[in-house]
């Protein structure tokens, strides 16, 4: 019965932030200045083209009507058809385009985990002597650098000049542009995984139960992998929750700097070509999925910690 | 670092001039860092950004920081429900995603300026004040100085102003310069997406224009790259500045 109410709480607390969010996407395109018709249409329109448009975006209804159909729509998943391409729905573009973005962070997440926690483990153990102390710099470097000044770089060193990985725009990239944009997306994160795992690895190494197993006589690696990292997990999740965001701005930057297809692609798109019910559904939708993730990361942690779940 | 920017930026050059001869120029002994697109100066443009950017981040994170500063601590010292409640929407607001919501809010109006992104930035940037205030309050609300101060009859708002707060601005001042290196990139990142403001002035725009003349003009992208490492990495340590210089333990010695 608790844990019946604890995941409703969850999904709960999840529904009031894209709530929030939902509201106040929906407030920004009604209250601010700018006419949502002239924008669509631009300056010249006529009087009759815009009573057209505002008819069919429901714009000449009060607000609270307005908002009241929003609200079901998000509930039905019917946010009104694309502007620009009439007959296409706009939740039906955004379910097309969740797919890349939604590969992108995962493949990054998986990717991050890895590395950070390897180098964790590299950094905690007694294998790499004195230079331990690079993987600690090294980490610490990496997360104080934004994605935003070394991705760029790194893109340019190794697509147009070693020619390694594909160009970006290249629509024959596949596999492997995927797995380089998330490689970039991953670094930050694995900086961050990798600081925060050695902090609670170091936090372990004075637990008892560690020596424990050592005196019984497994090896190093197998006290690490088998007896710490289990329950240094809770932090390495939290970490990844917290990064989500950073995580969700920077799928948008990267799909924007390769030319991906994505929500974040989607949604630029549609903020050029003014497609209100489309950016409507993308950035709800791409909130969703970051606080549905969050709260999964959550949820996770408590899994495994049982300290946490009071 | 931003006595340089500015030096540079009060100068002569200008953002907007543009010299189409010049176009994609590599640096030389009168274009320190070359030019970009349609022969903007970029040493011109990037100082100038970097100010705009550092302005904006300053000030929001200023903001963030008197708002957010007695909120926690009124909280931590009220308990109860009042410090339940601030506790969860810092939860809430620190897991909104602020990208997402700037993107629309900078898609409905016409021409975006620094305000509406300033505006959008501060809706979430308290909350990381507000919660480490509150963490600050829990540990210190039980100390026998603050218990002292309220046994001699000091009311709420004198405990919390003359005893309370002095204390929290060294540890939560710590947080004012990642938050502001955070919104510097954040800004640069719009921007370079496509959502920046009108006059295409910002660290962002110049690693846009980078990006698409990669393979013409690299010394474009390494200057935008640059710009953008640097402006966060002096904001965080200019953060770190702060704790010893407010923190009163210290300031005695």
């Amino acid at each position: 019965m608790r844990r019946f109410a604890r995941v409703a709480g969850r999904i709960g607390e999840a529904a009031l932030v894209v709530l929030a969010l939902a509201t106040l996407v929906f407030l920004a395109l009604r209250i601010l200045p700018g006419d949502p018709a002239a924008l669509v249409l631009g300056d010249q329109a006529s009087e009759a083209e815009r009573a057209v448009i505002n008819a069919k975006l429901h714009l000449d209804e009060p607000m609270w009507m307005q908002y009241a159909r929003f609200v079901g729509g998000l509930a039905t998943l019917d946010l009104g058809e694309s502007v620009r391409r009439p007959g296409v729905s706009a939740v039906a573009r955004v379910l097309d385009a969740i797919g890349p973005t939604a590969s992108l962070a995962a493949v990054a997440v998986v990717l991050g985990a890895i590395l950070g926690v390897g180098a964790s483990v590299l950094g905690a153990g007694p294998w790499l002597g004195s230079r331990r102390g690079w993987i600690d710099r090294a980490a610490t470097a990496l997360a104080a650098t934004p994605l935003l000044a070394f991705a760029p770089v790194l893109t340019f060193a190794l697509a147009a000049r070693l020619r390694v990985v594909p160009l970006p725009g290249d629509p024959e990239a596949g596999a492997a542009g995927l797995l380089f944009a998330s490689g970039l997306l991953s670094l930050p994160l694995a900086a961050h995984v990798a600081r925060v795992s050695r902090a609670a690895l170091d936090d372990l190494g004075r637990a008892q139960f560690l020596g424990v197993a050592r005196a019984k006589g497994a090896s190093y690696a197998r006290v690490l992998w088998m007896h710490a990292l289990p329950a240094a997990i809770g932090p390495i999740v939290t970490v990844l929750g917290t990064q989500l965001g950073a995580l969700l701005g920077g799928a948008v930057v990267l799909e924007r700097l390769f030319e991906r297809r994505g929500l974040g692609t989607l949604i630029l798109e549609a903020y050029a070509s003014r497609d209100l019910p489309v950016l409507e559904a993308a950035v709800v939708f791409s909130g969703a999925l970051f606080v549905g993730a969050q709260q999964l990361a959550a949820a996770a942690h408590a899994a495994v910690d049982p300290r946490v779940r009071s | 670092m931003l006595a340089v920017t500015t030096a540079v930026a009060s100068g002569s050059r200008s953002p907007t001039h543009l010299d189409p001869d010049l176009s994609w120029a590599p640096p030389s002994s009168a274009w320190p860092l070359g030019c970009g697109e349609a022969g903007v100066d970029l040493l011109a443009l990037v100082a100038h950004a970097t100010q705009r950017g550092v302005v904006l981040a300053a000030s929001v994170a200023l903001v963030g920081f008197v708002v957010g500063c007695p909120l926690g601590a009124v909280a931590g010292l009220a308990r109860g429900g009042l410090e339940r409640a601030v506790s969860r929407a810092c939860d809430l607001v620190q897991a909104f995603p602020t990208f997402l919501l700037a993107l629309v809010v900078l898609s409905a109006v016409r021409t975006p300026t620094r305000s509406h992104l300033a505006a959008v930035f501060l809706l979430t940037a308290w909350a990381p004040f507000t919660r480490l205030a509150l963490a600050q309050t829990r540990v210190l609300r039980d100390a026998a100085f603050i218990e002292a101060a309220r046994a001699l009859g000091g009311g709420r708002a004198r405990v919390v102003l003359r005893h309370l707060l002095p204390n929290l601005l060294g540890v939560v001042a710590v947080q004012l310069g990642s938050t502001a290196a955070a919104i510097v990139v954040s800004e640069a990142a719009l921007a370079f997406v496509g959502f920046g403001t009108r006059d295409g002035i910002s660290l962002g725009s110049v690693l846009d224009q980078g990006v698409s003349a990669m393979l013409r003009a690299p010394h474009v992208l390494f200057v935008g790259a640059a710009g953008v490492f640097l402006t966060s990495v002096a904001l965080m340590i200019a953060g770190r500045a702060f704790d010893p210089s407010i923190a009163p333990g210290r300031r005695g010695h």
